[in-house]
């Protein structure tokens, strides 16, 4: 069964209750499984407003939902595999107050990202932008990123809509800036990684992040290592620096790699599925970034105290 | 709570005034230990007592060797095994913990006059503990504790007392342990200083310790692969593993679904940082592995 992925635009919380209980009773009726992950005022004033109704509804607080777009999209379809073969009806409100410009891009392309991972769950999603709240530029962006808009009680298809590859692709496209000069540097010559563990482990502690995090960017980093002595060309190498209250964590090497710009997005079956390893650092890390090019692949993580 | 005044030491590292305890699970474990210590003994130039009423062919460590080597051996005086009722029982057969002691310092001085740097004992209490008319606890423990006055500000003498887990209730087997400072157990199947694999036998399976990582796959697979054969229901204790790689996660869960059905490998004592990964990902992405026990209080192996 296919996705349907839909927005809208509200101001106020009337506007937004107007759109919303159609589509919270049509899921109820349907005898779908319904989830609501909204934002204050506008959880307390759905739940009021619904009542006894919305009992069965799973009601989650938007800023305990969304933290890490890649968490957030495996948290999803725990959720919709857990009620399985029943449809999930979702009201989808993600948080874009309070973001660094670079991580607002993740949770865009997280909303389109939405299309691939759930493609045939035939759950239904509605997603409320708030004209008042949200920045311009992330309506512009709901734009791109949901095939099914609903304006004045209607469902219409969204011309602007673009594939989530080409819209992966324009993401990485941002501009990135090379290590520092001053970046403390680790040559990866050695196929044992144990010197390469304690490199970083002695950074993440320099740098103040707390045990869980360091060894969360530990693991990581060793895993991107290890992938680059298995598919990478010599020299290779790990740079770290401070970044504000990121420490970043990079990883080059000379090979060419031509990633899909869905790489390590999608949660895996299990396992035992290619791109296991770098889905679970994309978990691990606040942030990975590849870049690949001809001048070599490079692997960026950051992870914030 | 976990006993910590014990020292845990593979049968190679064994040295001079340690009185040792092996609690053993069976066969295997205990050839696996003390074939060594005797195998070793004879073969670096010490002296080997062994109590026991099984002729030295039977025993672990002496049983591939010729019978002319056997002989050859107990004639030089480096091999000794001595029948109980010689080593340590009265003339009723009733356990005589005074006429141990003799023995052993009977032992230590022939093999000291014949310029031996050293004598390794060992002992099976596994009979004495199980057949009727068995000594009193009470009297095993001061046996064991004038044996251990005896072997530990000895520069000559190594020993170990075995002991079949079967043979004895669990308090009596702690209470037996209790009396010995080393407890003893086969050597790790590999150890480079970065990750050590040892095998367990209760329940079976391997203790991994360090960390765990690309390098090191290949030889963890091996062993992993080698305790699994012909056999269900292995465990892994990661209860001093500091560093599991994501690769080994996907090795791990390959090795499982390998498994016949229904079966699954166990992880034991998840320390908090490897159990933090998988719950990231999830268990049920780990198809075929399960999680098994946490931490429990020390029993027999679970001292440090």
């Amino acid at each position: 069964m296919k996705l349907e992925h839909r927005a809208f635009e509200y101001a106020g919380t009337g506007a937004f209750l107007a759109s919303v209980e159609p589509f919270l009773r049509s899921g109820l009726e349907a005898g779908e499984a319904v989830v609501a992950v909204v934002r204050e005022p506008n959880l307390g004033a759905l739940r009021d407003h619904l009542g006894s109704d919305g009992a069965s509804i799973e009601f989650w607080p938007a800023e305990e939902f969304y933290l890490h777009p890649v968490r957030t999209l495996k948290d999803y379809q725990r959720i919709v595999a857990s009620h399985a073969p029943r449809r999930v009806c979702a009201l989808a409100e993600p948080v874009w107050q309070g973001w660094t410009p670079r991580q607002l891009l993740e949770w865009n392309r997280y909303e389109s990202l939405i299309n691939v991972v759930f493609e045939g769950s035939g759950a239904r999603a509605l997603c409320p932008y708030d004209r008042r709240a949200a920045p311009a530029h992330v309506l512009d962006q709901a734009r791109r990123t949901h095939p099914l808009f609903l304006r004045d009680g209607d469902t219409r298809w969204n011309a602007d809509f673009v594939d989530p590859v080409t819209f992966g692709t324009g993401c990485d496209r941002q501009r990135r800036f090379p290590p520092p000069r001053d970046a403390d540097y680790f040559a990866i010559e050695d196929a044992d990684l144990h010197r390469l563990r304690a490199f970083v482990a002695g950074r993440a502690a320099a740098h103040g992040l707390d045990r869980r995090a360091a060894q969360n960017l530990v693991t990581a980093a060793n895993e991107v290592a290890a992938n680059a002595l298995r598919h990478g060309t010599p020299p290779m190498g790990l740079w770290t620096w401070p970044d504000g209250p990121d420490l970043i964590c990079e990883i080059g090497d000379h090979g060419l790699w031509r990633p899909s710009p869905l790489t390590g997005f999608i949660p895996p079956e299990s396992a035992l599925d290619r791109g296991f390893g770098l889905w679970t650092v994309r978990l691990l890390v606040d942030l990975m970034e590849v870049r690949a090019g001809w001048n070599g692949t490079f692997v960026r993580m950051h992870m914030r105290k | 709570m976990e006993t910590s005044w014990f020292a845990k030491r593979p049968v190679s590292d064994i040295r001079p005034g340690d009185h040792g305890w092996l609690a053993h699970t069976g066969l295997e474990e205990r050839d696996r230990v003390i074939g060594i210590f005797v195998g070793e003994g004879l073969e670096t130039g010490e002296k080997v007592v062994y109590v026991s009423d099984r002729p030295a062919g039977r025993l672990p460590g002496l049983g591939g060797r010729p019978p002319d080597e056997l002989d050859e051996l107990a004639r030089s005086g480096r091999l000794r095994v001595i029948p109980r009722r010689a080593a340590c029982l009265d003339r009723s057969g009733g356990f005589e913990p005074a006429k141990m002691l003799d023995t052993l310092a009977r032992e230590v001085g022939e093999a000291f006059g014949q310029g031996l740097r050293a004598v390794r004992l060992t002992t099976d209490h596994s009979r004495l503990l199980n057949e009727p008319g068995r000594p009193g606890l009470a009297r095993m423990l001061g046996c064991e504790h004038r044996l251990g006055e005896a072997v530990s500000p000895s520069t000559m003498v190594k020993a170990i007392c075995q002991v079949d887990r079967q043979a004895c209730r669990p308090d009596e087997l702690t209470a037996l342990r209790d009396t010995h400072e080393v407890l003893v157990e086969v050597n790790p199947e590999f150890d480079d200083g970065v990750l050590k694999i040892v095998r367990t036998f209760d329940p079976v399976g391997l203790r991994v310790e360090g960390e765990l990582d690309a390098a090191r796959h290949a030889v963890f697979s091996d062993r992993l692969a080698q305790v699994s054969a012909g056999r269900g229901g292995v465990h892994l204790d990661f209860s001093r593993l500091g560093f599991i790689d994501l690769g080994c996660l996907n090795l791990l869960a390959h090795h499982a679904i390998a498994l016949p059905r229904g079966q699954a490998l166990v992880l034991d004592n998840l320390p908090p940082d490897v159990e933090t990964v998988i719950e990231l990902v999830g268990w049920h992405r780990l198809p075929g592995l399960a999680r098994g026990r946490d931490r429990v209080p020390a029993e027999e192996g679970a001292a440090r």
